[in-house]
């Protein structure tokens, strides 16, 4: 390791750690609403059921923990306690029933039971925990915190771990650890959510979330991989050894990793040499939106144009270089689940941290 | 009744977290006890009257009533209001209300926080908030016991007490089953007799104990059973599943054969197997009775169950069963059809296909048998299953066969002592001196029967301590045979009494038998009068020419060829390529491709019936009958060579018994492997042989080897009489008094006078030796 690596990681941490003292502190007033009611009223329509499940309409309309989480947090940005406590009736009924804590990941409406793999996904639980973390101290719901405290402290236990001198989070409670693949622990860079930490920081004190955003951070410089030079949605790191592409998953950087500069920029992290990256690729193959890259030809497999997709790149557009958001991407339209996901959390980005692209 | 709850609420709540169990008796209701101190109590709770005025709007009588009725158990100084059937005086909550009586436990959550969200100060009425956390909770219970998080089923269970009623069986029987499935099944019991005791629901009572049988053991479930009612018709309400009961302890008794079923019971499962048309039961009878040693009545069961499509378990016991009434040959298809069903199938398979190879004296096996056997070796590298191929090849006489197998089998592993004892045994046969003492040497130290194949000293050792019966008789019937000393009996097959074995001198360490050793003359230890109606006859009376001296099968020959059922007979036992490279194709229908008799052959003046292979088979068959075998020998040397398939195969027949009428054993065992030969056909070659052999030695004084002979003969055949007077004479020359004492005793028994020398020169000899 080259050692200006080591002073950039340096400048990562205190980042991140400023980032912690920048979030709202657990108790503070709401600010105004940065996703506006009129938007996330038509991603209700399209994507929320009546009995509070956010619907995967790209999936089979399966219902996942990490789309009740989205629909938390976008409930929450939206202001709308309604329907916040509608998506965790769901979320807490039908997905709740793990015994450690933590949530079932996948629900599909077409089977019997609904719940087909009870195993958990980190990120899920990561949002579902910060968003009610979020919406407790915002709206003085004690109850909710206490459900945060609960899947945070859960969280804590279970999936972040220690790997050599990284602390990790894993994907899944079973099938990603070191113990269970010879390869381990895989890992999956998107599910590090660095805006969330400092609120479970916060919840459950007891796990060093500040030290698992480091190691997200140091990962993501390293994990760099192929021509391309970007993370792949499933990586293979050992505690000894270099990161890999983890075998049996697609090599490819795709629909997870393309949320990661969202999730940075988010969480106040504007860090040029990994965001520099994503933009360079981004605007060399198609416009500055994401594409799927091949990561071992670094060849784009799928370019996506999509508003949801293509405002990841605008977003980094405007943090970067101040450049102003295009007048097409200044209007919501629901169009898939997770697309438009993405575009009412970079609009509540920009809105939050970079109105002046608006 | 709310009494009794508590008491199982204290339980759940014990169980799961100590702490709660006080939280959870609490509000259930006020027992009487509570009453008195009641009275002193200041505040009386403020009843929440809510859900009772939204359902005197909806006019929803049945669940006023069972409101009503609740409030009431919960507060019994209460009565319900005079103004109930009055206006709602608040219509947001009404909808609330309706949204929770539809079910709508998210829609009721998000109008209760919108509404605190408009208005801060509104807070929910504190029933409707319990109401709709039971109603998600008991949704998260059975959603949590779907995907067995047994945790969150107590967990949910003891924040929500409410759910544990008669109402909620479904509910309970969850609850039950999470105690069982973690290790607390003294609480899964609790559970079941609480409803037992408290619900009066009869299916759900009969239903109760059917849940519980696979959760408790047989005295708890006793337990459970003694609070069994009569139904209004004065029957005992569990009857309908007594037959349940039955199953259970069947299949129990069925797993641990230490178990014992009642007769009663066993004849109630008969009749219900019979009466139904499932393969469920005839399959429990088959397991039971077979676990039990009555294989014979398992069998039908197993039987009855493959015929109702029973499947992969009905395979498996129909074809133990059949193994283990030593029916394998008949048990071999269905193994085979099942062999890859399960891994117990495949097992079966293999167990059944060995048990053929290895039988004693070896069943003649169709070639399908083989054929789809070895390739399962082959792929498996099975060792214990190329063994038995090498087994079956040399009892069937197929040695060039044999010793293919069993390097096979040694080239998958080296140190496999029975294979390696099979090897050593063919190359004995083969007269293979040099790869017999080079394999004897790599076992030098390690194996004693195989060194004792070349060291009769240890081989006389060997049987002695056999007859101590310290050598533990190996399950494999072969090594058994190999150990053997006493043959089996020779069964109705003995000779007529009285004929004579030849007086032995009495002096010990001479030459027992009457020293004629004409060169013309076969050995003969037996009179030439010998009546036995034995298949064959080894040796030869007085002179070659004699008639009983029947080398080619007459009239009867076909029938002992072929067996009675008209599928090919034929065994060609298939080599595994790599070794011999010699092609055992055999004609498919031996019957139908055999030439005529030979003797008419011979007798119709030559004519030839083909090409020249054809041609020379019959000189040589007319020159046997003129009693000139080594010129016969010639002639079926060129049948040999100019002939294929069938002629091949009677040419090196013919060809080994030129050889055997000469005396010449070894010329014979090397002719008979020329061609492959009918099984049936190798081993009666192959058991003249080593009679021929046990002779040869025994005249030479090779009295141990001649015995390893009969022990090989042995192997395939019975032993006759004559054959064993030759053992017990070999045993009296090696001064093994006892074994050739039980020989000459057993034979004396049965009128054998000339046993009844040899039991004399016993006592004689061992006279003699207490005076030395």
């Amino acid at each position: 390791m080259r050692p200006g690596r080591f002073a950039g990681l340096l400048a990562l941490a205190a980042t991140l750690l400023l980032g912690a003292g920048a979030q709202p502190p657990l108790k503070a007033q709401p600010m105004a609403n940065p996703v506006p009611m009129e938007a996330w009223n038509a991603y209700m329509s399209r994507f929320v059921a009546e009995n509070g499940r956010v619907i995967d309409t790209a999936n089979g309309d399966i219902s996942h923990s990490e789309g009740q989480g989205y629909g938390m947090l976008l409930a929450f940005l939206a202001g709308d306690r309604g329907n916040f406590e509608r998506i965790w009736s769901f979320t807490r009924t039908e997905l709740m029933i793990r015994d450690d804590g933590l949530a079932a990941w996948r629900w599909d409406p077409n089977a019997t039971p609904h719940v087909t793999d009870v195993n958990a996904a980190s990120d899920g639980d990561i949002l579902i925990s910060y968003a009610l973390g979020r919406a407790g101290a915002a709206w003085n719901n004690p109850g909710y915190t206490e459900a945060a405290r609960k899947i945070a402290r859960a969280l804590g236990s279970k999936l972040v771990v220690k790997s050599g001198d990284r602390l990790v989070l894993l994907p899944g409670v079973q099938g990603f650890s070191a113990d269970d693949r010879k390869d381990g622990p895989i890992l999956n860079l998107s599910y590090w959510i660095f805006e969330a930490f400092p609120v479970l920081s916060q919840l459950a004190p007891e796990t060093d979330w500040t030290k698992l955003g480091v190691s997200g951070l140091e990962l993501l410089t390293i994990a760099r991989l192929g021509p391309a030079q970007l993370p792949p949605d499933w990586i293979a790191a050992p505690a000894r050894g270099p990161v890999t592409i983890a075998e049996g998953f697609p090599p490819v950087f795709g629909y997870n990793s393309l949320r990661i500069s969202l999730y940075l920029l988010r969480a106040g992290i504007a860090d040029a040499q990994i965001l520099g990256n994503f933009q360079r690729n981004w605007r060399a193959d198609g416009g500055g939106g994401p594409a799927i890259v091949d990561i071992p030809t670094g060849r784009v497999v799928n370019q996506l144009t999509e508003p949801g997709y293509r405002i990841l790149g605008a977003s980094l557009a405007c943090a970067l270089e101040g450049t102003a958001i295009p007048q097409e991407l200044r209007h919501f339209e629901p169009t898939l689940y997770y697309p438009s996901t993405l575009f009412l959390l970079s609009w509540a980005l920009l809105v939050e941290k970079y109105p002046r692209c608006l | 009744m709310s009494l009794k709850r508590a008491a199982l609420l204290l339980l759940l709540g014990g169980a799961i977290v100590p702490a709660i169990a006080q939280q959870i008796t609490l509000p259930v209701g006020t027992p009487p006890a509570a009453d008195k101190t009641s009275a002193d109590a200041p505040v009386r709770p403020k009843v929440d009257e809510s859900a009772l005025r939204y359902f005197a709007s909806q006019g929803d009588t049945r669940r006023l009533e069972a409101e009503i009725a609740r409030l009431r158990a919960l507060y019994p100084d209460w009565s319900p209001p005079a103004d109930l059937f009055g206006p709602q005086t608040d219509p947001d909550l009404e909808r609330m209300w309706k949204l929770y009586a539809d079910g709508k436990l998210s829609d009721v959550r998000s109008a209760i926080a919108a509404r605190q969200a408009s208005d801060p100060s509104w807070q929910p009425p504190p029933e409707l908030i319990a109401r709709v956390t039971e109603s998600e909770n008991r949704r998260r219970l059975i959603n949590a016991s779907d995907a067995q998080q047994w945790s969150t089923v107590l967990r949910m269970a003891t924040e929500t007490p409410g759910l544990l009623t008669c109402s909620n069986v479904d509910i309970l029987w969850r609850v039950a089953e999470a105690f069982g499935k973690t290790n607390q099944v003294q609480r899964a019991l609790d559970a079941y007799t609480y409803l037992l005791t408290n619900c009066n629901d009869a299916a759900e009572r009969l239903a109760t104990v059917q849940k519980a049988m696979p959760m408790l053991d047989d005295a708890q479930l006793k337990q459970l059973l003694a609070l069994e009612r009569k139904d209004p018709q004065g029957q005992p309400e569990f009857a309908p599943i007594r037959d349940e009961l039955i199953r259970r302890r069947m299949g129990r008794a069925a797993e641990n054969p230490e178990y014992v079923v009642a007769p009663d019971d066993l004849t109630r499962m008969e009749a219900l197997a019979r009466a139904g048309d499932t393969p469920g039961d005839p399959l429990l009878l088959g397991w039971y009775l077979f676990r039990h040693d009555e294989s014979s009545r398992a069998l039908d069961w197993f039987k009855l169950a493959l015929d109702r499509k029973g499947g992969a378990k009905a395979a498996e016991g129909y074809v133990l069963a059949l193994n283990s009434l030593g029916r394998a040959l008949e048990a071999e298809p269905i193994a085979f059809e099942w062999r890859d069903a399960a891994p117990e199938n495949g097992k079966a398979y293999l167990d059944v296909v060995i048990s053929l190879l290895t039988a004693s004296p070896p069943p003649v096996l169709a070639e399908t048998v083989l054929s789809r056997f070895s390739p399962v070796v082959m792929r498996d590298k099975y060792v214990p299953g190329a063994q038995a191929l090498g087994w079956y090849a040399y009892n069937t006489g197929q040695l060039v066969v044999s010793q293919a197998w069993f390097q096979t089998a040694l080239s998958w592993d080296p140190n496999d002592e029975p294979s390696s004892y099979g090897l050593a045994l063919t190359y004995w046969r083969l007269n293979d001196a040099a790869r017999l003492n080079a394999l004897v040497q790599n076992w030098r130290g390690r194996s004693e029967r195989i060194v004792a194949l070349v060291d009769p000293q240890l081989r006389a050792t060997l049987e002695a301590r056999n007859l101590q019966g310290q050598i533990n008789r190996s399950t494999n019937p072969l090594v058994a045979a190999a150990l053997r000393v006493t043959p089996p009996p020779a069964d109705g097959n003995l000779p007529a009494a009285g004929l004579g074995y030849a007086p032995v001198p009495a002096q010990a360490g001479v030459q027992p038998m009457p020293g004629q050793p004409a060169a013309t003359h076969q050995f003969q230890p037996i009179p030439a009068q010998t009546a036995a109606p034995q298949q064959f006859q080894p040796v030869p009376t007085q002179s070659a020419t004699a008639p009983q001296f029947q080398p080619v099968p007459t009239q009867a020959a076909p029938t002992q060829l072929a067996p009675a059922r008209p599928a090919q007979p034929i065994l060609v036992q298939t080599a595994p390529a790599q070794p011999a490279g010699r092609n055992y194709a055999q004609p498919v229908n031996y019957q139908g491709a055999a030439p005529a008799p030979r003797p008419r052959a011979a007798s119709s003046g030559g004519a030839s019936r083909g090409g020249g292979g054809a041609a020379a088979l019959s000189r040589g068959w007319r020159l046997m009958e003129l009693n000139r075998p080594i010129e016969a020998v010639t002639a079926f040397d060129e049948a040999l060579r100019t002939g294929s398939g069938k002629v091949a195969e009677e040419a090196a027949y013919g060809k080994a018994l030129a050889y055997m009428r000469k005396g010449m054993t070894n010329q014979a065992q090397v002719a008979a492997i020329e061609a492959p030969q009918s099984p049936r056909r190798a081993m009666q070659l192959t058991a003249d042989i080593l009679a021929q052999r046990a002779y040869e030695f025994y005249k030479d004084q090779r009295y141990v080897e001649a015995l390893i002979s009969l022990d090989e003969r042995a192997r395939i055949t019975p032993e006759q009489q004559d054959l064993m007077m030759l053992r017990g004479w070999s045993y009296f020359n090696i001064r093994d008094y006892q074994s050739a004492e039980r020989i000459f005793r057993a034979l004396a028994a049965q009128g054998n006078t000339d046993a009844m020398n040899g039991v004399s020169e016993i006592e004689f000899a061992r006279r003699l030796y207490k005076r030395e």
